[in-house]
């Protein structure tokens, strides 16, 4: 539905452009649309393909691999994290392509957890710096939801609520019963009006195989058009292998990929933008290292590839008499963020969020392995009752610990790049929570009328790895992005979250990508020749939105809660 | 597709019926959808869709990873893994062959366990070992057991309690591991096929035409109403038991792997 | 005018002439003097001159009044329905906006002639248009949905709600006929187009006079009949895709998708025979009226069942079943029953 077929710029060989933007995902494709608006001449490098939407992408599961990350990589640790299909995306809008597109926004609290709770670590930023570019990207992306969303700093969407399917109802009711507030139809990045030439939703439960309808935003349709109607270019098929550095003037210089053709090349470059998200940015920095970098480039700290955080996201099923079929609909549609901050009631810090998910068979019959211990003639009687079956997912908040890192393995993938090797530990604060969480959902689920609640364990998103903050020493990134290291070498994806709070974090990293846009184009050329750090905060830009952004859509409910 | 060939008792295999004991008949489509037919709409799915899914049904690649003897062993243990005796021999899945691209292909799914070896090598070891542990526990080849010891053997390994013959295996490659490995591959191929669809009574494709019923479970104008029978699975399989069976690894829960959200 | 007055106004009995002249043709004065004769003392005489006053057309206060308060439901349908739709086009505020404007016009109208005659009749025009272009966005709205017009069932029930901008509409039409109306304290005098300007107006309008002449003296039923009959497709193909949507889970969803066409053939009838059009009308309309109240009672109860019930109240209002689409369908039935109470075009 969404072929982009207006000619791209090409950039001649050799020619040095002013950013480069390693990865065009959730943040790198907000950050070369704005970019590229503001009249930069920017590159994007993506390491899979340019989508063209009605082609590539099929509405079938088995046959939606291509979307994730599937080179290869080592996982371990006590707790070892799936990667690939369960948090990686590959090609043009990157995670965006295959999220569920929940986009609740974090909380006030999420970016002061060490001073509330003394957990974690504060963000070099408030709540209420990062506000206005959520209410830009709600708009840009759009997301629908209620008129009053009651969690955080309370708002309003601009777009209307999602019709339920099973699975959302079974939540309503399961709350309700229970006296917990609930969330119904968003907050989510799908269209519930048409918009331009993007239809609305079909309710067709796909989202995660990629959206072919174009309901579901993804920078793919979001930003991505824009920016290239402005002169971006994408390369895509090329793989970043290096990010070159001269030692004498401490700047980097430019890049080298490896290109569709197996080809190396270099590519000049007045400033470097990594937005690879939290595996494949800390390898890319880790296999940089080169003199005066040696632990890897922009590592003085020693945090590069530390601090990795996944959610908690265990499943509940639950078995209900009557029939739910809970693959219509799209799996996000409904969610309570109730139990998201800190109780002094409880034994742990943080808290979590319950929300709607919707598995097709396949995800259904691993998770019915993994809950049930199902197999054969067992697996097959209780997929025939697939349609009997509703899902919850906790989303619950990990905190930052040092020994959740990405290393370089001894292995090397297809290119001879060392593959990133990936180690996960549960803490205590983390395995409490999630045994509280779990229960609370499990509570949730009988109370929707259930007659068997089983769960699977399993881990949800990845951040953190190049964290942001004050102190140069404790992370890479200051709170626009910039290493800590090098002036004209930024990180701009998901990896730079100091902490997660228990929201999905794709609304996030767009919003921190559009500021970075912002202090970006506000310091000019500064960037390019001078080491000078101002750090003055940006004026908001809503004019370097995409067209057809503001104007449309119910005027919202202004903040009502104050500062 | 052996998957008949495979035991050496000629006890009938089919589930049967739970009220007269008699097995159930072998159907086209078994499920509680008799009708439902996702194929049927294939007029209503888009191009690419289409033709994915019919290569899917229609082209089962060549054997080009496994060797002969290991693809006979696999074929068996997949169908006890994933037992079909209730279809009719011609409406079976075949699941072997759509393995053997993937390992083929050196498809992985984006990541390996620190502690396990690549996919393919996982498998050729997993497949000595269990022919191993079918030598010392019960003298034959696993080929040779009758279908309730092989059942019993492969539920050693569900159970993370293997039967003796393989430690020296285990001890390198995490059992639960290689039995996720196993199974998470035989759904994958299983589930992904039309006929699987309309044997639960999953929609399949759903573009351009989206859903309009969403609530309450109601089936759409093309789908079916569920009509369900009470069955058995064959007195001789042990995979069916009527609690749940949940193996622990170290005193942690196994984890799943799938993305939802 | 004073409360009193208003409210004989509402009921249509405003400065009730002295004595009522009853062609001894008409079906009609049969029936009031029935009304008058077998309803209670003062309710009979009251009602039979609310029916003088329709027959006559001098009902222009109620009329206006009705449409403005048909467009505060049209209004509030739209609104909502919009709102699911996220306003996602600007030209989505329109129906809105304009049925605030109706409603006002038709307030205005029922206390003032002049506002009745010009503000209502070009709110009321302006509506209609609205309505129309609403259609064909509908129409369009459909057509851009993945497969389009090639999956016309999935894309009428899950797209833009088809027929919904036209049903829109029908208050428009009644504001418009109010606005061409004579008030109800209007003499019963009946052709009230001074004589002098009778013949020059012929001469540049031709027989368009006639119409709006027909409607100042009521004598438009098988005109209504025709709206009756438009209306009512328009209402019962929603209530049919809407409940096929449902999958018609319970057995009372068949009964306005029943309902309409025999209204509609009943209506349909009327045009050729004044005999149906006391006969079979009046009882299809009222079936419409009772179904609609029975449908609006199902629809509510519905809402307060739905997962939440009414903690989630707003929600429910929203994507439960429809409240106002039965009282639209019943609305049908009153166009119904106001086409029998008219005289029959002097054509
Ligand atoms: C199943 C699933 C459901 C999810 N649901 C939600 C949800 O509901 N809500 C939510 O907020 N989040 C969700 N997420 C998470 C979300 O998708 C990610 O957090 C987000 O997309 C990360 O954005 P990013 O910009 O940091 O990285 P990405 O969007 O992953 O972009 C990184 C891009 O960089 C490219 N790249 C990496 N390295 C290189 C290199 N060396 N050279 C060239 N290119 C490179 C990659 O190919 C990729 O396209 C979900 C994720 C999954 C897997
Ligand atoms: S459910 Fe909606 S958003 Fe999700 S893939 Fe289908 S059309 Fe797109």
């Amino acid at each position: 539905m969404q072929s982009i077929d207006f000619p791209m710029h090409r950039h001649a060989p050799g020619e040095e452009v002013d950013y480069v933007i390693i990865g065009v995902g959730s943040a790198g494709g907000v950050l070369l649309q704005r970019l590229a608006r503001a009249g930069f001449k920017v590159l994007g490098m993506e390491a899979g393909p340019f989508w063209d939407t009605e082609r590539d992408w099929v509405s079938d599961e088995a046959g939606s691999h291509q979307l994730y990350w599937e080179d290869k990589r080592v996982t371990g640790g006590k707790n070892p994290l799936a990667l690939g299909a369960n948090n990686c995306g590959k090609g043009v809008g990157g995670g965006s392509v295959h999220w569920a597109a929940f986009t609740p926004r974090f909380h006030p609290s999420d970016f002061e957890v060490y001073t509330r709770d003394g957990v974690g670590v504060d963000w070099p930023m408030s709540y209420w710096d990062l506000k206005p570019y959520y209410e830009l990207l709600e708009l840009e992306m759009p997301v629908a939801g209620p008129a009053y969303y009651p969690w955080g700093d309370p708002h309003g969407y601009a777009f209307g609520p999602h019709p339920m399917g099973g699975v959302g109802n079974t939540l309503v009711r399961g709350c309700t019963n229970l006296g917990i507030g609930v969330s119904i139809g968003g907050p989510v990045a799908i269209l519930s009006g048409s918009r331009g030439n993007r239809p609305h939703c079909i309710y067709r439960g796909f989202c995660i195989q990629g959206c072919k309808v174009g309901a579901k935003a993804s920078t793919l349709v979001t930003h991505v058009p824009d920016a290239l109607e402005n002169g971006a270019e994408i390369r895509d098929r090329c793989m970043v292998s290096r990010i070159h550095h001269d030692t004498r003037s401490n700047r980097v210089t430019g890049i080298s990929y490896i290109d569709r053709d197996g080809k190396e090349c270099f590519q000049k470059a007045k400033a470097v933008i990594v937005s690879g998200y939290a595996i494949e940015t800390p390898r890319l920095l880790l296999n940089s290292a080169c003199a005066g970098y040696e632990n890897g480039l922009a590592n003085s700290s020693g945090t590069v590839g530390k601090y990795l955080m996944a959610q908690i996201g265990n499943v509940i099923l639950g078995r209900f008499d009557e029939p739910v079929r809970m693959y219509k609909a799209p799996p996000a549609h409904a969610l309570t963020e109730e139990f998201y901050e800190t109780d002094p009631k409880r034994d742990f810090a943080r808290g979590f969020a319950i929300q709607t998910v919707g598995p097709l068979p396949i995800a259904f019959a691993k998770q019915m392995m993994v809950a049930r211990g199902n197999w054969g003639w067992g697996m097959r009687r209780i997929m025939m009752d697939y349609n009997h079956w509703s899902s919850f997912g906790l989303l619950g908040e990990i905190l930052p610990w040092a020994d959740n890192r990405v290393t370089l393995s001894h292995e090397t993938d297809q290119f001879g790049l060392k593959v990133a090797d990936v180690s996960f530990n549960l803490h205590e604060n983390d395995e409490k929570l999630r045994e509280f969480g779990r229960n609370k959902t499990e509570e949730v689920m009988r109370a929707a009328g259930a007659k068997e609640v089983v769960q699977e364990a399993r881990f949800a998103h990845l951040v953190g790895a190049a964290r942001m903050g004050s102190d140069p020493t404790s992370s890479v990134v200051d709170c626009y992005g910039r290493t800590h290291d090098i002036a004209n070498l930024f990180v701009c994806d998901g990896s730079i979250l100091p902490t997660q709070g228990s929201a999905n974090p794709g609304l996030t990293i767009q919003a921190l990508a559009a500021r970075t846009a912002d202090y970006l184009i506000s310091q000019g050329t500064v960037i390019f020749n001078s080491d000078r750090r101002d750090m003055t905060p940006p004026p908001v830009r809503p004019e370097l939105s995409p067209p057809g952004t503001h104007g449309v859509g119910v005027p919202r409910v202004a903040n009502l809660a104050s500062r | 597709m052996s998957s008949t060939s495979s035991g050496r008792d000629s006890v009938d295999r089919r589930p049967y019926d739970a009220k007269s004991g008699a097995p159930l008949p072998q159907r086209e489509q078994p499920g509680y959808y008799p009708g439902f037919s996702t194929l049927g709409q294939k007029r209503f799915w888009d191009e690419a869709t289409r033709q994915k899914v019919l290569d899917r049904v229609h082209n089962v690649p060549p054997i080009r990873f496994f060797l002969p003897a290991e693809v006979a062993l696999l074929e068996t243990v997949v169908a006890h893994l994933l037992p079909q005796d209730d279809r009719m021999p011609s409406r079976r899945i075949p699941i072997v062959p759509t393995i053997d691209k993937r390992l083929h292909e050196g498809r992985t799914p984006g990541y390996r366990f620190a502690k396990m070896p690549p996919d393919g090598d996982a498998y050729r070891i997993g497949l000595s070992a269990i022919e191993h542990m079918a030598k010392k526990s019960y003298g034959r080849a696993f080929g040779e057991l009758t279908w309730r010891e092989q059942d019993e053997l492969l539920k050693s390994i569900h159970d993370a309690k293997p039967k003796p013959g393989a430690e020296s295996v285990w001890e390198k490659m995490p059992i639960h591991r290689f039995w996720a490995l196993l199974m998470q591959d035989c759904v994958e191929v299983y589930y992904a096929h039309p006929w699987a669809w309309d044997e639960i009574g999953f929609g399949g494709p759903a573009y351009p035409r989206g859903y309009m019923r969403l609530e309450h479970g109601e089936p759409e104008p093309w789908e079916v109403d569920e009509r369900r029978y009470e069955w058995e699975a064959s007195r001789d399989s042990v995979s069916d038991p009527s609690e749940n069976e949940i193996a622990s690894h170290d005193g942690h829960p196994p984890a799943g792997q799938g993305g939802t959200h | 005018m004073n409360l009193r007055q208003m409210i004989r106004g509402i009921a249509g009995v405003a400065k009730r002439p002295a004595t009522i002249v009853r062609p001894a043709d008409d079906l009609g004065s049969r029936w009031d003097t029935f009304l008058e004769k077998h309803l209670p003392t003062p309710l009979g005489k009251e009602v039979a001159e609310a029916d003088v006053h329709v027959r006559e057309g001098r009902f222009q206060r109620s009329l206006s009044l009705m449409a403005g308060a048909s467009s505060v439901l049209a209004g509030l349908e739209v609104s909502y329905e919009h709102y699911k739709g996220s306003y996602g086009q600007k030209v989505m505020w329109t129906p809105v906006v304009l049925s605030g404007a109706m409603t006002g016009a038709g307030v205005w109208g029922f206390f003032n002639k002049w506002a009745a005659k010009t503000v209502l009749r070009w709110v009321s025009v302006l509506t209609l248009i609205d309505s129309l272009v609403g259609f064909l966005f509908h129409v369009r709205g459909i057509a851009r949905k993945p497969g389009g017009w090639r999956l016309p069932v999935a894309n009428i029930v899950m797209g833009p709600p088809i027929f919904a901008p036209l049903l829109f509409g029908v208050s428009a039409y009644l504001g418009l006929i109010a606005s061409f109306l004579r008030p109800e304290e209007a003499p019963e005098y009946i052709d009230i187009t001074p004589g002098r300007l009778r013949g020059i107006r012929r001469f540049f309008f031709g027989r368009r006079v006639r119409w709006t002449q027909d409607i100042r003296e009521g004598r438009f039923q098988k005109h209504l009949a025709v709206a009756t009959i438009l209306s009512a497709f328009f209402s019962g193909f929603e209530a049919l895709y809407s409940h096929y949507k449902n999958n018609f889970r319970y057995k009372a969803q068949w009964s306005p998708v029943i309902i309409a066409p025999l209204l509609m053939l009943a209506a349909a009838l009327s045009i050729r025979s004044p005999r149906a059009a006391r006969t079979v009308l009046p009882i299809m309309s009222l079936a419409a009226i009772v179904d609609g109240g029975v449908g609006f009672f199902y629809h509510a109860r519905g809402v307060s069942r739905r997962p939440g019930g009414s903690k989630t109240l707003l929600y429910n209002v929203l994507y439960g079943p429809p409240l106002f689409a039965p009282l639209l369908f019943a609305a049908c039935g009153v166009l119904g029953l106001l086409a029998c109470l008219m005289r029959r075009e002097r054509r």
